[in-house]
């Protein structure tokens, strides 16, 4: 998962309310002039002036002046009506048949099955509820309408504010109470249909349950080699046993007996992994503990009963697969080439560098320590991580190859941690010893980072003033609590590629339920600005136009961001996103047989169609902020992959709920006012 | 615009539209119409129908006023300006005071659609508790009213089934319940016993009068004319869009160039003796009495004559004092 934006729910609040003020100014403006030109149309160009002045006196008082009673009691009316309706309970009854038979076809041939679950119902729910509250908004108004059944309503001292704000708590009642439903039921499917337990398989081929739950069931790895004799592949260092476990979920794992060596002073090891002790001549101690290895996320805690062959193993339930990572993400990410130079992009190498840089290892003549991404971590203290003697450090870095270098090694890249100091021509600084690790590319890697570590601290002017191992928080986060983390690559001729999501310190791990319970806030967002949608366009719209509208609304909502992409230019003004130009040009290289890669003669006409292109898609990109950017409003990326939301994005996504549902809200209102009940 | 008003006695006052209260408004006049005029057009604006053409009209508190007229001729579609569910295309209607248009004014009225346009999927108790609420009538009232109105109407043994399995009657009555929730001063009932058998429509009548009684004005619109000869007190017929004739039931019908005696034990030579008298004076009928033309006669002359010179009729033709000023008759009579 790649993160784009980083919004700080404090900076966002006032620009965002500033674009927020300004549609509304401009929808007021656009708003008094329509109405202008279809009363002046009605009534003349003089007396429409006072209609409309009649409308804008009117909404205060109308606004002031409405009734909780009232809406409340419209809201009734909309929640019996939903029900009654039965689309709520289609949607119900569609929603558990997807839960009953869904997992028939899901789970097999992945070592992530979570992701695969999560999605699942987060995606059902979300398209479930969205067309329910669509359904719901886009028939209430208008077949009230269509009955007549409005005459009774409107001729009671109810105001147009109480229609519409009626209509949208009724649903949005009924939406949410389904919505947690829907929520409790998913949560409950998808950790019933992944947990689940092992037992140890006698023949690694045949995957049965053994006879003998003890040692026996295991057999030697190969230790010369460090290697399984049952994959061939590398095993854990100090293993010395390995046994598979039964297939169950679609998995089995592999166990490792584990040699422990604890010294003699040091206190016996009290562990319920332990099935084998062995006192050695030197007093030392040996423990043989069995440990699961991880499948995917995934891992299975072991409890040993009873000594060696006699042994009973038991693998505990699933852990692992609902996990709420908190990223700590650097507030600024800056790259160096290797004369030192700083850029805020790094290394070109290429089409790859379109969302990392790339940081150069160096070549053989010039042997780089310049070249160099920084990272500059703000709020780092030690309440923020995890209860662990070392600080995890997520890392997902992209490798560039100049050449094929050592196949059976991967690159080698060196992570380096300094103190930020406030005053850097007084103080002293702490830079630490370069720890080296081999990348893993298209994975996300941790690096348990010791909170002790090896360095030295630097006087201003660069000379050394002691050596030592010095404590991450205290000393090199400091009191002002920043800290630097340097990346580089330690292989000549290659190239390590990062941006900024793909460097983070794990903070302590949310409550798994909490965050599940933020995917559906997000939702739930959604849901709201639908059925605001629904309301709004259903004061004036019959409903088949109403779905429509509101269908053309969602496309663009979900897809603000592409189409954004698509209105970039360079500095020449020219498209960028776009081979072949944009819908005029591309047209014409339909209509005139020229292929896109091939620039069009430059002429008079060729500049008059990029013009026309450019206003097209630019108002393309200005339609995009009109419909909600439901992208924004969209966790569920963050589950599936087992982050944490966070608050910041969470508030963003409440204030967009707030903004559209109140603009419209204006608009129904308007609209329902100024439109005539009766035909 | 054909703004020819000169059919009514009363000239009206020029206002402007917008004024939102009439500074010389009368606690006596309910309603106020002036120069009401309401053309429909099509999406582009061209004029479709003319449906209501300068109505002017007064409807004073304690009467039970009646529109009469064909289909078509803009009865419903008074009633829907004075309500506010359409705008006027030009002229306006104050109502208690109130522009049509103003939500306040519904504080006070009541109003019972052609069709009970009402939930299908609510109860009787539930559909007055719902209007209750719009009022925001206090809880305890509320269900003491909707107790009230139940039994008034006839439907306690009805009460808990919902509307959709009510007969045409029921929900007539159930209709006038849920306009009467917020016990208003002003009554709006658009055909109010069409689709009733006898029965219905005798009990929907007595119900009128007995809210007459009880000092409320109602205007009421039907093309049903016995309904109307029966409880209105005042009338004005309309015909496609045009006010045809306003004035007093009784004095509309009554035919003054004859005259009717009706007399009981009377002895046979008696009769000899006042037909004597008649042909004394001329006359040929033995019947002495002010016969009274039925408002059938009176409905299908006005139609027939407006068919032949269309537009309004310049003065009225039979009752001497249309639109009188005479005040309506005292309720507690």
């Amino acid at each position: 998962m790649y993160v784009e934006s980083f919004p700080d729910f404090s900076e966002w609040f006032l620009p965002g309310l500033l674009l927020f003020l300004a549609v509304l100014v401009s929808g007021a403006i656009l708003g008094l002039f329509f109405g202008y030109l279809v009363a002046a149309f009605r009534h003349g160009p003089f007396e429409a002036f006072y209609v409309v002045a009649q409308v804008v006196a009117e909404a205060v008082p109308d606004f002031m002046k409405t009734s909780p009673r009232r809406v409340v009691a419209l809201a009734r009316l909309a929640i019996k009506e939903a029900m009654r309706r039965r689309v709520v309970l289609v949607t119900f009854v569609i929603f558990a048949l997807m839960v009953l038979f869904g997992s028939w076809f899901m789970g097999g041939g992945t070592e992530k099955p979570e992701q695969i679950y999560v999605n699942f119902v987060l995606w059902g729910t979300q398209m479930l509820v969205l067309l329910m509250g669509l359904l719901l908004s886009a028939f209430s108004l208008p077949d009230d309408i269509k009955n007549k059944t409005i005459y009774t309503v409107v001729t009671k001292p109810v105001r147009s504010t109480e229609i519409v704000l009626g209509r949208m708590l009724g649903f949005a009642t009924v939406g949410t109470l389904l919505l947690v439903l829907m929520g409790l039921i998913s949560y409950f499917f998808v950790w019933r249909s992944l947990d689940h337990s092992h037992q140890i398989a006698g023949d690694w081929k045949t995957k049965a349950v053994a006879a003998s739950q003890g040692l026996a069931a295991f057999t030697a790895v190969d230790t010369e080699a460090g290697k399984s004799t049952i994959t061939g592949k590398r095993v854990s260092e100090n293993a010395l046993f390995e046994a598979t476990t039964t297939v169950d979920n679609d998995h089995s794992h592999r166990l490792e007996i584990i040699s422990d060596v604890r010294e003699a002073d040091q206190p016996a090891l009290d562990s319920d992994d332990i099935i084998r002790t062995i006192k050695r001549d030197d007093g030392r101690v040996e423990y043989h503990r069995v440990m699961c290895l991880p499948v995917g996320n995934h891992t299975h805690a072991v409890t040993v009963t009873g000594e060696g062959d006699d042994a009973q193993i038991t693998l505990g339930q699933s852990v692992g697969y609902f996990r709420a990572r908190v990223p700590i993400y650097s507030s600024e990410l800056t790259f160096y080439n290797r004369e030192g130079e700083a850029n805020k992009k790094g290394t070109n190498v290429g089409k790859e560098s379109k969302r990392r840089g790339y940081v150069d290892g160096g070549s053989a003549r010039k042997r780089s320590t310049l070249s160099r991404a920084t990272f500059s971590f703000e709020n780092v203290r030690e309440s923020r991580f995890p209860d662990l003697d070392f600080v995890p450090i997520d890392l997902t870095l992209g490798v560039y190859r100049s050449y094929k270098g050592d196949i059976e090694k991967r690159v080698i890249a060196g992570l380096q941690f300094e103190s930020i100091p406030d005053k850097p021509d007084v103080d002293n600084k702490f830079i630490s010893e370069i720890i080296e690790f081999e990348t893993k590319e298209f994975a996300v890697q941790t690096l348990p980072v010791p909170k002790k570590i090896v360095g030295r601290i630097v006087a201003p002017d660069g000379s050394l003033v002691e050596e030592g191992a010095y404590d991450l928080f205290d000393d090199f986060a400091g009191d002002n609590q920043k800290l630097m983390v340097v990346l580089s690559c330690r292989d000549i001729n290659q190239y390590i590629g990062v941006g900024r999501s793909d460097a983070y310190l794990r903070g302590k791990d949310q409550a798994y339920w909490w965050n599940f319970l933020k995917g559906y806030i997000g939702i739930w967002c959604q849901l709201m600005i639908m059925i605001a949608l629904g309301v709004a366009l259903s004061t004036f719209l019959g409903s088949p136009l109403v779905m429509l509208s509101a269908v053309a609304v969602m496309i663009v909502g979900f897809n603000s961001e592409f189409i954004r992409k698509l209105a970039e230019v360079d500095a020449q003004g020219n498209l960028i996103n776009e081979q072949g130009g944009g819908p005029i040009e591309s047209f014409v290289r339909v209509v005139t047989q020229q292929n896109m890669m091939v620039d069009l003669d430059t002429g008079f006409f060729d500049t008059i169609i990029e013009k026309l292109d450019y206003l097209l898609v630019s108002m393309l990109k200005m339609l995009t902020y009109l419909a909600p950017n439901f992208g924004d409003l969209n966790f569920s990326n963050y589950l599936v992959h087992g982050y944490a939301v966070d608050n910041s994005r969470l508030l963003v996504a409440i204030a967009v709920t707030i903004a559209f549902v109140f603009g419209l809200t204006l608009l129904g209102y308007f609209c329902l006012k100024t439109r005539e009940i009766a035909k | 615009m054909a703004t020819d008003t000169s059919a009514t006695s009363q000239s009206p006052q020029p206002t402007g539209r917008l004024e939102q209260s009439n500074p010389d408004y009368d606690p006596n006049i309910v309603i106020e119409a002036q120069n009401l005029t309401k053309v429909y057009r099509d999406f582009w604006g061209r004029q479709k129908v003319r449906a209501l053409n300068a109505l002017d009209l007064e409807v004073r508190k304690g009467e039970i006023f009646g529109l009469l007229g064909p289909n078509g001729s803009g009865k419903s579609t008074t009633i829907k300006l004075l309500l506010g569910l359409l705008f006027p295309t030009g002229g306006r209607a104050i109502v208690l005071g109130k522009n049509a248009t103003d939500v306040a004014k519904n504080e006070r009225v009541g109003y019972l659609p052609e069709e009970s346009y009402l939930y299908k999927f609510l109860n009787a108790e539930e559909t007055l508790d719902f209007y209750g609420r719009l009022f925001d009538i206090p809880a305890k009232i509320r269900k003491e009213r909707v107790q009230e109105l139940i039994q008034l109407v006839g439907l306690e043994k009805a009460k808990r089934r919902q509307l959709r399995e009510y007969s045409k009657g029921m929900t007539r009555r159930i209709g006038l319940a849920q306009a009467l929730i917020n016990d208003p001063e002003l009554i709006l009932l658009d055909e109010p016993t069409s689709g009733l058998d006898p029965l219905g429509t005798r009990d929907m009548k007595d119900m009128i009068l007995k809210l007459r009684d009880q000092g409320k004005t109602i205007v009421m619109c039907s093309h049903l004319l016995a309904d109307v000869e029966d409880v209105c007190d005042r009338i004005a017929i309309l015909f496609q869009g045009d006010l045809k004739e306003m004035g007093r039931v009784d004095s509309l019908l009554k035919v003054s160039g004859e005259t009717q005696i009706k007399a009981e034990n009377l002895p046979e030579s008696a009769h000899e003796e006042i037909r004597q008298i008649i042909a004394k004076h001329g006359g040929k009928n033995i019947v002495v009495d002010n016969p009274r033309t039925t408002l059938e006669d009176l409905f299908l002359n006005i139609v027939r004559e407006s068919e032949q010179r269309p537009g309004m009729r310049p003065t009225s033709t039979t009752g001497g004092d249309a639109d009188s000023a005479t005040p309506p008759a005292d309720p507690s009579n």
